[in-house]
């Protein structure tokens, strides 16, 4: 039974506003608690007063200008909601009689802040610096009338509807930032001051705008229209008045200009905003440094009932040695007990047990291995997220931002293969210059040229380029596929649990949506790995929920090849906290997972980040595949991480832990048992560092 | 080898070692050998816990090598000199070692560690005086001191007994002797690695008679050379030998070889499993001996945290300054602040205790916030230092 307290809310008065709150004004519809309290009693208000009511404690919930949140970094923003726009977003305009660059003064609108921050930004990269006035909602349009031609306003709201019918000259913001970034724009969002809202609250906020959208767009229109021709009947000069535009205009707005979604692409396009607006020296971040990125902090989202489930069930005693006998028997074990071994395995039964599972698995002594390299074809990327320490902004001016050329892969993928590697490992950073097109280029291109499979691009990329073509991903994969792509790599999972992700990245992919494209990616046939960075100070429930996940979807796929962990590697990242990335750690999440996922036939070590010797001593914890001889690395390495190794010396520790070393494919067929030419494969220091 | 026929054999030897027998050479020899590495691991463990429970030890030391010119030529070390006028060669003053001490007075350092190459042009008394120079400053230091292979190499060049040796320097301040030099006692690979040195039988008098004047002793093995894994337990046995002799050893410190910049590079080195399996069969076969110490300069703090969970229950952690392996190319950092080695304990399921060189308890971890326990500011965050990836320490 949910009971709580009413929530005072804040929200923008404007049309496009109403989807998000119009189910919550209406006592039919309300939300409420099992005891009948509604969960919200709202008040309308413009943008502007909204943030100020919420910083001043008059509400607890607000619709706030993104630009007000800056100066209240203890907000939390509800997650999955915002009010925003890709292209033209028709209520957010400039009008003057005569070009804007032209112009001596702008009238600000004093109801806004997101815009008319947006508009000093455009102002600032024009290289223009006209004197900017605030004048009060309602006045601009009068002034620029009155200054013959000399200013123009900033006119935000219902009232920009038809001003570009009206002017001679217009700049739709929205649309003017599109042009500069290609990304979507991000005007208002739900606020909350800290630790008010719970799940409940989330849910019923998404439930509200879902609802308003899908079946009241239109009577939100039409009431919207009716309440303007009342306020006009009532008007003194209807000369000034907002023109009365037809119904179905207002619901093309509401369903189709205005974006009230918080998705990857609009949380990219929000912190681009704000970075620029920071580096543009227009707004300061308190508690924040230059270097440190920005970041948004969520409110929570609803515990998962799996978890709920396991909870109950962990109240009543589990017993360790039936459980580990059979996981080691290949039985599953469910969630709970997941998490019982998780808190009291010891490590050496832990491994035991993964060590007789792996041993069921791969009877033949055989421990596997691929040449392949790890080509990073880009560090532009609009994530920033904070543990990653290879990116570089796309807004970075300091020169160390590439995109690889054909030239330099086609060395390194020569190079791949004289060293007898078979597979180019592609991935990158979140480049909003690198459309679709480029990727079938590069991929056709490299088929013709190479006899290399393309283990390319993590969900995180697959999803980002969905988004800037508008297209939906499987259609993405699809054709990624038809021009050479053979399978994904299983990156940017970290831990599949959001609670975590909206900590350490939260302009990244949800969990949802990282398992959509892995599930879309199966299903057209295409093989992938699967991975786990721990050391985000997540508990055993993350850690577990993590491989449910994963065990979920192979149940529906059988796509995942293989599973891999690592410690999170921290040297040198914005990410400012301390947890166990211990070897002793790795050991037994990485036993755990040859337990917990049953399902899936491979587990490999990570070497890399563990080091040769860790590396070894996990074959013996449940793990069957040594990685790759990894030629080039170059994201965990810029954090730390900085071993390379030969075939001949991953051989040597294959056999050393007592296993017949065997090279394989992606897909973990064995090659035969000569070796290729090239047989000893380098360490990167002996080749050309990448362009990094 | 005969799968069933293995385990039925494993089974046998793990009832031996639960009933408290002594181990036989073929015993130790079939752990090495034996495929089922946790198994070993946690019979080893089995026994730790036995005797330590979760207690995992560790001492604030640091080392002071006052020369390195040596007139032996082992081929595994990479620090000895051998003339004095050889590049980089050193010996310091008496000044210079008392500086060592000067530079760590507010520091809660309660061991003083010291190893020398075996000088030919140096007085007995530089070696009595080192020790003068340390107690005078600090007299409740502990210093332990000079390898049995000095020690002999002392009574040979200045034409003393072992005890006359031994009674000279305990008179100077000396109150306990590393394990070290011990290297592999089987005489065909000590012939191949260590030639003009002390001979097993030399090294095994000398410590026993530091026992006798009730000097108390480490005592070591270098392992991943010549040997055969024959000679690896041949020599744990002999140590077990004196021991139930003697009773004098106080800790068993396997050392694994280090491949590089000294004449045995071509060695492939030793590896992870490799030293597991030495700490647990060491464990398994010297049931007399109560600690076994992983010495993570040597193998890596991640196998060293491992390796708790295999038979070591000492962890030779704050090492300040350790000139013999780095020069051989060791990939770690050269101290752990006790903050980083609390935390590396905690996270493997262990208590840490602080002891002193006897092993009586100096503090015991309560779990409290691992900040406030660190008191040693000068040694340098793993982090900080900078020399590899180390994600938590």
């Amino acid at each position: 039974m949910t009971t709580g307290k009413t929530i005072r809310v804040r929200a923008v008065s404007f049309l496009n506003g109403r989807p998000l709150y119009h189910t919550l004004a209406d006592p039919k519809h309300t939300p409420r608690y099992d005891d009948g309290t509604p969960m919200f009693e709202l008040v309308e208000a413009l943008p502007a007063d909204c943030a100020a009511a919420l910083a001043a404690g008059e509400c607890e919930l607000g619709l706030v200008p993104v630009a007000s949140y800056v100066a209240h970094p203890e907000w939390e923003v509800v997650p999955g909601i915002g009010i925003g726009c890709r292209g033209p977003v028709e209520t957010v305009i400039v009008c003057a009689d005569r070009p804007i660059e032209e112009v001596e003064t702008i009238y600000l609108d004093g109801a806004s802040r997101s815009s008319a921050l947006l508009l000093r930004l455009l102002l600032h990269e024009r290289g223009l610096s006209p004197k900017l006035e605030r004048v009060a909602h309602g006045r601009g349009e009068g002034l620029v009338h009155a200054s013959k031609g000399r200013a123009a306003a900033l006119i935000i709201g219902d009232a920009a509807f038809g001003l570009q019918a009206r002017f001679a000259h217009t700049w739709d913001l929205g649309a003017k930032w599109f042009e500069a970034t290609g990304l979507p724009m991000v005007f208002a969002f739900w606020a909350a001051r800290p630790g008010v809202l719970g799940p409940e609250h989330v849910e019923a906020l998404q439930r509200a705008r879902d609802r308003s959208l899908g079946k009241y767009a239109e009577a939100i229109a039409k009431q919207y229209r009716d309440e303007l021709i009342a306020r006009l009947d009532e008007q003194q000069d209807p000369a000034d008045a907002e023109p009365v535009l037809p119904e179905t205009r207002y619901a093309d707005y509401l369903r189709k200009t205005i974006r009230y979604g918080l998705e990857t692409q609009q949380r990219e396009g929000l912190v681009e905003y704000l970075a620029r607006c920071r580096a543009a020296g227009l707004i300061e971040i308190p508690g924040l440094d230059d270097e440190d990125q920005i970041h948004v902090k969520f409110v929570g989202t609803a515990t998962p009932e799996a978890l709920v489930a396991a909870r109950a069930r962990r109240a009543a005693p589990l017993d360790l040695d039936e459980i580990l006998a059979r996981a080691e028997a290949g039985g599953r074990i469910d969630l709970a007990e997941g998490i019982f071994l998780y808190e009291n395995a010891p490590l050496m039964r832990l491994g035991e047990a993964a060590d007789r599972r792996r041993q069921a698995l791969h009877d033949h002594g055989v421990v596997t291995y691929i040449i392949d390299r790890n080509v990073n074809y880009t560090n532009y990327c609009v994530t920033r997220c904070k543990f990653c320490n290879f990116y570089v902004p796309p807004t970075d001016k300091t020169g160390r931002g590439y995109v690889l050329s054909k030239d330099q892969l086609a060395e390194k993928f020569r190079e791949t293969e004289a060293l007898g590697g078979i597979q180019i490992l592609l991935q990158g950073g979140l480049n909003p210059d690198l459309g679709l097109d480029y990727y079938e280029d590069l991929f056709r291109w490299t088929k013709r040229n190479f006899s290399l499979r393309l283990h390319a691009l993590s969900p995180t990329e697959i999803i980002h380029i969905a988004q800037i073509e508008e297209l939906p991903v499987i259609e993405v994969l699809r054709r990624l596929q038809a021009a050479g792509m053979d399978s994904l790599p299983g990156g940017g999972a970290e831990i599949l649990d959001d609670e975590i992700r909206n900590r350490i990245s939260p302009f990244k992919n949800s969990t949802d949506e990282w398992l959509a494209v892995m599930r879309a990616a199966h299903e057209l046939g295409m093989r992938s790995s699967a991975t786990m960075v721990f050391g985000f100070q997540e508990t055993a429930e993350h850690i577990l929920m993590h491989l449910d996940r994963l065990r979920g979807l192979q149940d529906e796929t059988g796509g995942f090849t293989a599973f891999i962990a690592w410690p999170f590697q921290a040297d040198g990242t914005r990410l400012k906290l301390r947890d166990d990335t211990s070897a002793f750690r790795y050991l037994r999440v990485q036993a755990l997972a040859r337990l917990y996922l049953d399902n899936i036939d491979n587990i490999q070590v990570s070497w890399p980040t563990l080091g040769p010797e860790i590396g070894e001593i996990a074959l013996r914890f449940g793990a069957n595949d040594f990685g790759s001889v990894m030629i080039e690395e170059n994201v965990v390495s810029t954090a730390g991480a900085h071993f390379m190794m030969t075939a001949k010396q991953i051989e040597q520790h294959i056999r050393l832990a007592g296993f017949e070393p065997r090279r394989r494919t992606m897909t973990y067929t064995l090659l035969p048992r000569s070796p290729g030419p090239g047989e000893q494969a380098a360490s990167s220091s002996s080749l050309s560092p990448s362009a990094a | 080898m005969n799968a069933h026929k293995d385990t039925a054999r494993f089974a046998t030897i793990a009832a031996k070692v639960r009933a408290e027998q002594p181990l036989d050479l073929d015993d130790g020899v079939f752990l090495y050998r034996y495929p089922d590495l946790l198994a070993i691991g946690a019979l080893a463990n089995e026994r730790r816990e036995a005797l330590h429970g979760d207690k995992t030890f560790f001492n604030v030391n640091f080392h002071i090598n006052p020369t390195n010119v040596c007139v032996a030529d082992c081929k595994f070390c990479s620090f000895a000199r051998l003339e004095p006028d050889a590049p980089a060669a050193y010996t310091m003053s008496i000044d210079e070692v008392r500086q060592k001490l000067v530079e760590r007075m507010d520091q809660p350092v309660t061991e003083v560690h010291i190893v020398n190459g075996l000088h030919h042009d140096l007085d007995f008394d530089y070696y009595k005086d080192c020790l003068r120079a340390l107690k005078a400053l600090r007299p409740d230091i502990h210093l332990k001191a000079y390898t049995a292979v000095e020690i002999h190499y002392f009574a040979q060049k200045y034409g003393l007994s072992y005890e006359q040796v031994l009674t000279e320097l305990r008179d100077a301040g000396l109150d306990s002797m590393p394990g070290g030099g011990a290297e592999i006692f089987a005489e065909r690979a000590r012939r191949k690695i260590c030639r003009g040195k002390a001979e097993a039988e030399d090294w095994l008098e000398v410590h026993r008679t530091a026992h006798r004047l009730g000097i108390r002793t480490n005592c070591t093995m270098l392992y991943g050379t010549v040997e055969t894994l024959e000679e690896r337990v041949d020599h744990m046995l002999r140590l077990r030998e004196l021991q139930a002799e003697t009773g004098g050893f106080q800790t068993f410190i396997p050392l694994a070889f280090h491949a590089d910049n000294n004449d045995l590079a071509k060695l492939p080195p030793p590896t992870g499993v490799d030293n597991l399996r030495t700490y647990a069969v060491a464990r398994l076969m010297l049931h007399n001996i109560a600690h076994i110490k992983a010495y993570w300069i040597m193998i890596g703090i991640k196998t060293a945290q491992i390796a708790l969970s295999f038979g070591v229950d000492d962890l030779d952690g704050t090492v300040q300054e350790e000139k013999i392996y780095h020069m051989a190319g060791a990939e770690t950092p050269q101290a752990l602040s006790r903050v980083d080695l609390v935390r590396l304990i905690r996270e493997a399921g262990r208590v840490a205790v602080e002891r002193d060189t006897l092993y009586n308890e100096r503090w015991v971890d309560d779990g409290a916030a691992l900040e406030g326990i660190r008191i040693d500011a000068s040694l340098p965050f793993s982090s900080e230092a900078g020399r590899v990836s180390l994600p938590v320490l």
